[in-house]
């Protein structure tokens, strides 16, 4: 069995999972109301009611409890010396190794969410693709931009 | 010092840019003019409305057109291909010929009589500037050449300034400049494979259709619908053999323009250049450096094989994003056993040979149990709403487990040194080959199912264009996927290495 990644990503970052999870609900409650509306006004069957609240309280357990629960658990990283490995995923586990030489550049990025909990992301581009660490302390991310920026050397000969 | 002389393109490109504008314009035109008629409102400036907007436009296109071309002009200077253009704003491209990559030509039906080229300047092209590639429409082929020899001349001061330091180690590399070596050619026979087995004949019907339902307001569809039904009483001989001569007319359309698009179509090595040329009223001539590519794929097409033929394509980094230049096709038709020759001769560091490693039997299951959760429901409903006939649609069953089945039987990896072969199937069949400096990520995938079963996806990035072709083995073994992942490792070649330099 491959061992996994070391590091975990920020336990705050759990928070705003939930935070996003609570206001996706928000928006499927507002649409749950607006059924029950018409529902009320043009007398549909009482049934509605029932779906539109059971989709709600669903929707709230998936999206505020238990995904973003899962999902950090999951999320493991590690940069070592000359690679990064990181491991994500919900239904299916993503284990991807991206060697330094390859890297291009680092970028981190910050929503006005993350400001508020002092996090921020990494993304780490390749010549072809992009991989994303969502949520680190804002120190964290800094030093380790810098770090894999210091341990990317551009190969000559490969793109 | 270097010449500034600053040079024009060839007039003609006035008279492109003006007929690339028409051509774009002529669906429009024709749609307005059909959809407003002639009709009589007695104003007559009215009745030519259209004719008045499109005749004017015209006029403003053709000074526009000419223009551009008098602004655009390109000159050397400081080893940089230096490009100024622009109608109301000047704007000015300086390329080093560092930067350049290839030069590739096109020769249109527009150049031929005044023996001009169309240079396409290809740039290394970082991932942050999109479009640093520049066109030079229309130029003598006297003029394309004074481009080679600037870049050639830069290229030398260059080396000539770095042997001076490395007291002249270099200076034979220079000199000695191998000949081109024609690799790969392809006769009228490869031609006639190439226009039947492709998607040309589809893309001709789709065409025709597309064009029959634009006019189909226009055209009078009753009476050729009555016409057609006479015509089938007529007898099913008659139906049969027109419907041949229709498939025999798009077949030779197909065939024509493919023969047009890839006559004399030939490979060949440049010291470290594959050049490909091709076409008969466009000629065309690319240029890929050996060191950009990324990876090589041999594409087996079911129609393709019946009659024993492939064709490979590299992947290239560098040009658009999907556009040409990313995806390159090397042989467009190639026997499959007369594969390796030419391809030896132009990656003789790849291992040719085809992958061995194939899928465990219980990884079966996933290469179709997902089909079910869209299969139940539909043959469920079509056996109830069209309860006798509806339940043939249990047929579909068998068929997606055996195209499953297909597909786990196609599925094979390999890794030779530092190369891995992966094979897998959409439609055609993909043995791609790739060396591990040319991957730029691998991942591992595994749901909850797979982990159960000890079986996982793994699957390698490589660069193509400006994005990333992915070559992947579903549902391989989880041990042998983890081996893979240990061997793109860096980390544990590195500790390899380490020991090996101890014990030396």
């Amino acid at each position: 069995m491959r061992r996994q990644p070391i590091n975990r990503i920020s336990e705050k970052g759990l928070r705003v999972w939930r935070l996003y999870g609570i206001i996706q609900t928000f928006f499927v409650l507002l649409v749950a109301i607006g059924a029950g509306v018409l529902a009320y006004i043009f007398e549909w069957s009482w049934y509605i009611y029932g779906i539109a609240g059971i989709i709600v309280i669903a929707y709230a357990y998936l999206f505020v409890y238990l995904f973003p629960k899962i999902k950090w658990l999951r999320w493991r990283y590690e940069v070592r010396e000359s690679e990064i490995e990181l491991q994500h995923g919900l239904f299916i586990v993503k284990r991807t190794l991206i060697p330094m030489v390859r890297v291009q550049h680092v970028d981190t990025s910050q929503g006005p969410i993350l400001r508020k909990y002092n996090l921020a992301g990494i993304t780490i581009s390749t010549a072809a693709t992009n991989h994303e660490i969502p949520a680190l302390i804002v120190e964290e991310a800094d030093e380790l931009r810098s770090r894999i920026s210091t341990l990317a050397r551009v190969a000559d000969d490969d793109v | 010092m270097m010449s500034k002389t600053r040079y024009q393109l060839h007039w003609i490109t006035a008279v492109m840019s003006v007929l690339r504008t028409l051509r774009e314009m002529i669906v429009p035109i024709l749609i307005l003019v059909f959809a407003n008629g002639i009709n009589d409102t007695g104003k007559w400036y009215l009745d030519y409305l259209t004719f008045i907007i499109f005749g004017f436009s015209i006029i403003v296109f053709f000074v526009t057109g000419i223009i551009k071309w008098k602004r655009y002009v390109y000159w050397f200077e400081d080893d940089e291909l230096r490009i100024e253009y622009g109608l109301f704003v000047k704007k000015k491209r300086y390329i080093p010929f560092d930067r350049i990559q290839s030069l590739d030509y096109t020769e249109g039906i527009l150049h031929r009589p005044f023996n001009l080229v169309k240079v396409s300047v290809e740039t290394a092209g970082g991932s942050a500037s999109l479009k640093a590639e520049a066109e030079l429409t229309a130029i003598t082929k006297d003029a394309a050449n004074v481009i080679e020899k600037e870049m050639a001349e830069a290229k030398k001061r260059k080396v000539q300034s770095v042997t001076i330091d490395d007291e002249f180690e270099e200076e034979f590399e220079v000199a000695s400049e191998p000949p081109t070596k024609k690799i790969f050619t392809m006769s009228g026979k490869d031609l006639l494979v190439l226009a039947t087995t492709s998607g040309g004949v589809g893309l001709i019907i789709s065409g025709a259709v597309i064009f029959l339902s634009q006019f189909a307001d226009v055209l009078p569809i009753e009476w050729a619908y009555r016409e057609v039904s006479g015509f089938i009483k007529s007898g099913l001989l008659i139906v049969a053999i027109a419907v041949f001569l229709v498939l025999l007319i798009i077949w030779g359309i197909s065939v024509a323009m493919t023969f047009f698009a890839y006559y004399g179509f030939t490979v060949q090595i440049d010291y470290e250049d594959i050049v490909i040329t091709r076409g008969l009223l466009e000629k065309k001539r690319i240029t890929v450096p050996l060191n950009r590519v990324q990876s090589v794929r041999i594409v087996e097409n079911p129609f393709r094989k019946l009659f024993g033929y492939a064709n490979v394509v590299i992947d290239n980094a560098g040009g658009g994003i999907t556009g040409e230049g990313a995806k390159i096709n090397l042989l467009p038709i190639v026997k499959r056993k007369a594969i390796n020759t030419p391809l030896q001769e132009l990656f003789p560091e790849l291992i040719l040979d085809e992958p061995t490693n194939q899928l465990p039997a219980r990884s079966k299951r996933f290469y179709y149990r997902i089909e079910f959760v869209w299969m139940v429901p539909v043959i469920a409903a079509l056996s109830y709403f069209f309860f006798p006939f509806g339940l043939f649609s249990f047929l579909i069953i068998p068929a997606v487990i055996s195209w499953g089945l297909w597909h786990h039987r196609s599925a094979a990896y390999e890794i030779k040194g530092n190369q891995l072969t992966m094979r897998f199937r959409m439609f055609s069949l993909q043995t791609v080959y790739m060396m591990k400096k040319r991957i730029q990520s691998m991942e591992m995938k595994q749901n909850y199912f797979h982990r159960k079963r000890k079986v996982a996806t793994v699957s390698a990035a490589v660069k193509s264009g400006m994005g990333a072709f992915y070559a992947q083995v579903k549902h391989m073994e989880e041990e042998e996927a983890e081996q893979i992942l240990a061997w793109y490792e860096p980390a544990r070649e590195a500790v390899v290495e380490g020991v090996l330099e101890v014990e030396q």
